[in-house]
């Protein structure tokens, strides 16, 4: 790796301050929180900062409060920690399972929500170094290469999926990205937090240089509202979502009053699902029901070469989340 | 879960009173505490590091190098290239599968060096920095500029023996033999037309198997350090003998002015024999700064550096009669050895079934792609699960229980193959009891109805025990206390524990008395070296013998007084006559096949193997669970894959090649069958590589029985499944 300088940031407004100042010197910054993204990616030449601003040193960070409107997670919060936090376990148990199902207990001992919302995509060709959209490239190497892991959904020019379990979980939740930049702070829902390559082929969400994810606040829940995290892996453990899907079910009895359906590991960005949620408003979730659901929730999919599997399993992985949330007692 | 819980032995052997017993390894608290000093912990003082440059391309000339930026960078201590680095690296290539030797040397005309030009993979070494330090290295690799000339390229064997293939070496893409003949070799018995006349039925089918990589836990490293004109290299190695003789070859110095030290390592698999590029490029980086060097290889290195199995596509026809009795089989090997034949390139199966007419044919082919050789069971789980695959095949086409097709087919003590000792049919019997094939095994292949299919399969192996020739050294002082110096480093599966145990038991006394020194040429006699199971074997009778002539020389002499001590050397060379020595083993898996998702999972798996004694029971049953885990990766994950379009490789460490974790291992239910057959210390054979051998063909009969389609390429993976399912 090539030799930087660390910079231990004091608030938010100074971890901004200091890439922007870095910059300004023609340096350049990266954020690091739990540092397991961005360390492989420094030791792989991927990405060779001059200064890593240390988000780990802003104090009261790495918590769980709650207020009137909901709770608020600050950014520097371990998964593992969110995982095991009662609160979350308790009113937003699809969170803690996405948490809790990432990479491997060494890795979610020291990496945050933030990273894990912001980390960069895990396609081979771009943490192989090929000069790719989002190594600063012009083509995407998937596209006529090797696509077994990559979007059926949203793809084009790139074809990554989004790499997180949490993502698709704060969008199922509906939760707001706070964020600060060197000009003040943004409050940017989930649903236009993420960009799609269409918009942006270099980036994967609207995080502008020097901008820090702070925290992210989620809606009080609701009555009978219930959830779920479902990941199918590639092994048992350690490998990005195959497919998965975060389902949050707001039920009044066995009538679900509202559905959000976000999957993960099929797209660019975590896929929500409309169609799918309309269906099942106002609806008893049966079988016949999730079975009819998880058609409609592959509508539109597109397979490139090699991962025509995945639309399978995207039925697969629907219709039985579904049906578990709905049998939740 | 405990590792002696469910290891079963059947003992039917006289008790010993160390050997047989679990005893832990000599070494596991160093080694769990972090105390045992790897390669990678040792540092000498005015030590450097180094760095290799590796080609991005898979095939091209090097026009020039400039090294003048780096060698400008201060701290960079020495530069090597095929410039100025020309050494024939003689273990990183064979001529016609035949280990490279003094007289092999003379013949073969298609050598491998430390730094070759043209390069012909991508990974392939271009040069060396030895610096300061670690980033003063790297960034010296950096600054090297290379004009290359880009050639054409191909990765796949089928298509490189296509006449309009580029050529990678002059004399074309099939690996000659060791008389430089370039030709497919062919191994016959009867006439496979005559056999397949007389069959009912004839069935073929296409096989295809991918690299695996080796991914042992610890990527190759060397520290080397000249003093005068004697070099000392700190390399893990399974063989520090065959090391020391390599690297002395290599170099063109005398055996005795080399020193190989390797006091521990992390694994091995096959990846480590002789000695590698690595250890030659930081000899001669020492020798050009004039201080110690330290090479570590990435995890990538690793991958795109050294070696993995070699790739297969194997096409299959076999006759059989109605009354399940085969009648010929018939075999085309295209075997992808990336551009050095670093092995033979076989595939090892049609020696299980007892049948007149056999015909193999091999074309080991060079490709752009990183070099295949041994992981072991070299030629074995590549070769396995294609043929027991198609032959649990033939079994239902011919609606026989595949247990008893077995039973039926498999090779026989007979007048043509007189084996030691033969306890397949027992290994078989008892593993197919303790796993309740009948309940497990469908008829109907396919027939769960839920989306969740369950389904069984069994794989049988019989494979060589040999034995031959390594010394040991053993002494005693007035203490009483005996030192026996054998010549491993073990590898994985404990040979310094099983030489203490051989060692104490032999000398009737307790493992106290005994102290075991391994791992260094200056101080170890010559040990066969940690490959093809056969270190308990052979240097376990060498430490018999020498233990044997001690206490013959204390009858004669009394123990020795004051500072004298005695010593006993022994070199046997045993040999079996007119017999096959083999292990024997059967593994029963039961999956259970996520038709919605494509997953399979193993449910149960029972692996009774026959390895004559069981020296330690603790360590042989790990042996044939990590096997069993390892063989479970490849039969449904591990692939090495390329880009088509750039002959670049993107699947270049553990995560992206999804190498099994312990959540993915199954339980392994191990029962041994023990028997003493006259051979090898007390009776013992091989373990190290049977538990990996017979796994992929469990698992893909599983999966057929589950499903009731055949997946005939490796690695059995969602895709397939979804796909074999659509």
């Amino acid at each position: 790796m090539k030799t930087f300088a660390n910079a231990n940031a004091r608030t938010p407004q100074d971890a901004a301050r200091r890439s922007q100042q870095a910059r300004a010197a023609g340096q350049l910054p990266v954020f690091a929180g739990g540092g397991t993204d961005v360390l492989q990616l420094v030791k792989d030449r991927i990405v060779s900062p001059d200064v890593i601003v240390n988000l780990k040193t802003i104090p009261n960070l790495n918590q769980v409060t709650r207020s009137a409107a909901g709770v608020s997670i600050g950014g520097q919060i371990t998964l593992d920690a969110l995982s095991r936090n009662d609160i979350i376990r308790k009113d937003y148990p699809v969170l803690a399972e996405a948490a809790a199902s990432v990479a491997t207990p060494q890795i979610r001992n020291v990496s945050t929500i933030a990273g894990n919302v912001a980390q960069r995509p895990w396609c081979w060709y771009y943490r192989n170094a090929f000069p790719c959209f989002k190594n600063g490239g012009n083509q995407c190497f998937s596209f006529a290469g090797e696509n077994q892991f990559h979007a059926i959904f949203g793809g084009g020019p790139s074809y990554i999926v989004h790499p997180s379990d949490t993502a698709p979980a704060l969008m199922a939740l509906g939760a707001t990205f706070r964020i600060m930049g060197p000009t003040g702070e943004k409050r940017i829902p989930a649903a236009d937090f993420f960009v799609l390559p269409r918009q942006n082929a270099a980036a994967e969400n609207v995080l502008a240089n020097d901008d820090v994810l702070v925290s992210i606040d989620l809606p009080a829940v609701k009555a009978g509202s219930r959830g779920h995290y479902f990941k199918v892996m590639d092994r048992e453990t350690w490998t990005h979502a195959v497919v998965s899907a975060a389902v949050v079910l707001e039920m009044d009895g066995d009538v679900c009053r509202t559905a959000r359906v976000v999957l993960g590991g099929v797209a660019p960005i975590p896929w929500r699902l409309p169609d799918v949620e309309q269906m099942l408003a106002g609806q008893r979730i049966t079988d016949d029901l999730a079975a009819r659901a998880s058609e409609t929730a592959i509508t539109g999919a597109r397979a490139l070469s090699k991962n025509a599997y995945k639309i399978p399993m995207t039925k697969g992985v629907v219709r039985r989340t579904l049906l578990q949330v709905a049998q939740q007692a | 879960m405990s590792q002696q819980n469910n290891a079963g032995v059947r003992s039917g052997v006289n008790q010993m009173k160390i050997i047989g017993q679990s005893t832990p390894r000599i070494d596991a608290a160093e080694r769990v505490s972090g105390r045992a000093t790897y390669t990678r912990d040792v540092y000498l003082d005015g030590m450097l590091f180094a760095h290799v440059l590796r080609s991005p391309h898979p095939h091209a000339r090097i026009k020039s190098i400039d090294t003048s930026k780096a060698r400008a960078l201060p701290g960079v201590k020495a530069i090597v290239t095929h410039e100025n680095c020309d050494y024939v690296w003689g273990a990183g290539s064979t001529a016609g599968g035949v280990q490279y030797s003094d007289d092999i040397k003379k013949i073969t005309t298609q050598k491998r060096k430390a730094f070759n030009n043209p390069v012909r993979y991508a990974g392939e070494p271009v040069a060396a920095v030895a610096a300061v330090d670690r980033h003063v290295a790297e960034e010296a690799a950096r600054l090297i500029t290379v004009d290359y000339e880009v050639l054409p390229f191909v990765l796949n064997q089928e298509d490189a023996l296509k006449p309009e293939a580029v050529k990678i070496w002059p004399e074309g893409n099939i690996s000659p033999d060791a008389r430089n003949q370039a030709q497919p070799t062919v191994q016959k018995r009867g006439n496979v037309e005559d056999g397949f006349k007389s069959a009912d039925h004839v069935l073929e089918a296409r096989y295809s198997t991918v690299m695996c990589h080796n991914a042992q836990m610890e990527p190759r490293s060397c520290v080397a350090h000249w003093e005068g004109d004697k070099l000392t290299v700190y390399t893990p190695t399974g063989g520090i003998a065959n090391c020391h003789h390599d690297i002395a070859r290599d170099l063109g110095i005398p055996d005795e002015k080399v020193r190989v030290i390797c006091h521990y390592m992390g694994g091995n698999f096959g990846n480590k024999n002789q000695n590698q590029d690595a250890d030659l490029i930081t000899a001669v980086l020492a020798r050009e700064a004039g201080a110690p060097v330290k090479l570590e290889f990435s995890r990538k290195d690793d991958f795109m550096g050294m070696h993995g199995r070699w790739p297969t596509v194997q096409y299959y026809k076999v006759g059989v009669k109605n009354d399940g009795t085969l009648t010929a089989i018939q075999l085309r090997t295209i075997s992808n050895m990336g551009p050095y034949r670093k092995n033979n390139g076989g595939v090892s199966g049609i020696e299980l079934y007892d049948v007149e007419h056999t015909e193999s044919t091999l074309f080991p082919t060079y490709t752009n792609r990183t070099t295949s050789a041994n992981f072991r069971g070299p030629s074995d789980p590549q070769g396995y699960y294609p043929i027991q695959s198609h032959m649990d095949d033939v079994a239902y086409a011919v609606k026989m229980d595949p247990v008893d097709f077995i039973l039926k087919n498999m090779t026989k003590p007979n007048a043509r193959t007189q084996f030691t000792n033969y306890t397949l049919d027992e290994c078989i019997k008892r593993g197919a009891e303790l796993f309740e094939w009948k309940k497990r095994w469908k008829p109907v292949p396919g027939s769960d109805k839920g989306p969740i299919k369950r389904g069984a399969g069994v794989a049988f192996m019989s494979f060589r025990a040999g034995v031959g020739s390594s010394s040991a050294v053993v002494t005693v002082d007035a203490k009483q206390q005996y030192t026996v110096y054998v010549g491993v480093t073990d590898v994985g599966p404990g040979a310094k524990t099983t030489m203490h145990m051989i060692g104490a038991d032999e000398l009737g006394v307790p493992l106290s008395q005994v102290k075991v020194v391994w791992g260094d040429t200056d101080t170890c006699p010559y040990s066969v070296g940690e490959s093809g199971s056969r270190t308990t074997t052979m240097t376990g009778e060498a430490v018999i013998a020498a233990v044997r002539d001690l206490k013959k020389q204390i009858a004669e002499k009394g123990m020795p007084t004051g500072t004298a001590i005695l010593k006993a050397s022994a070199t046997p060379n045993p040999r079996i006559q007119g017999k096959i020595r083999n292990c024997f083993g059967a593994n029963f898996a039961e999956v259970e096949v996520d038709t919605e998702l494509g997953s399979v999972k193993v449910v149960k798996f029972v692996a009774v193997h026959e390895s004559g004694r069981i020296m330690n029971p603790l360590t042989a049953t790990s042996q044939v669970k990590g096997g069993v885990a390892m063989g479970l990766g490849m039969a449904l994950h591990e692939n090495m894959i390329y880009d088509q379009r750039t002959g670049i490789p993107v699947v270049t460490g553990y995560y992206f090649d999804r190498v099994v974790t312990h959540m993915d291992a199954p339980d392994v239910e191990v029962e041994f069958i023990e028997a003493d057959d006259g051979y090898g210390p007390y009776g013992a054979k091989g373990i190290g590589e049977s538990g990996m051998i017979t796994t992929p063909a469990a698992i893909s009969n599983a999966v057929y029985n589950a499903i009731g389609r055949r997946i005939k390429d490796l690695p059995i993976t969602r895709d397939k499944i979804l796909g074999a399912l659509a």
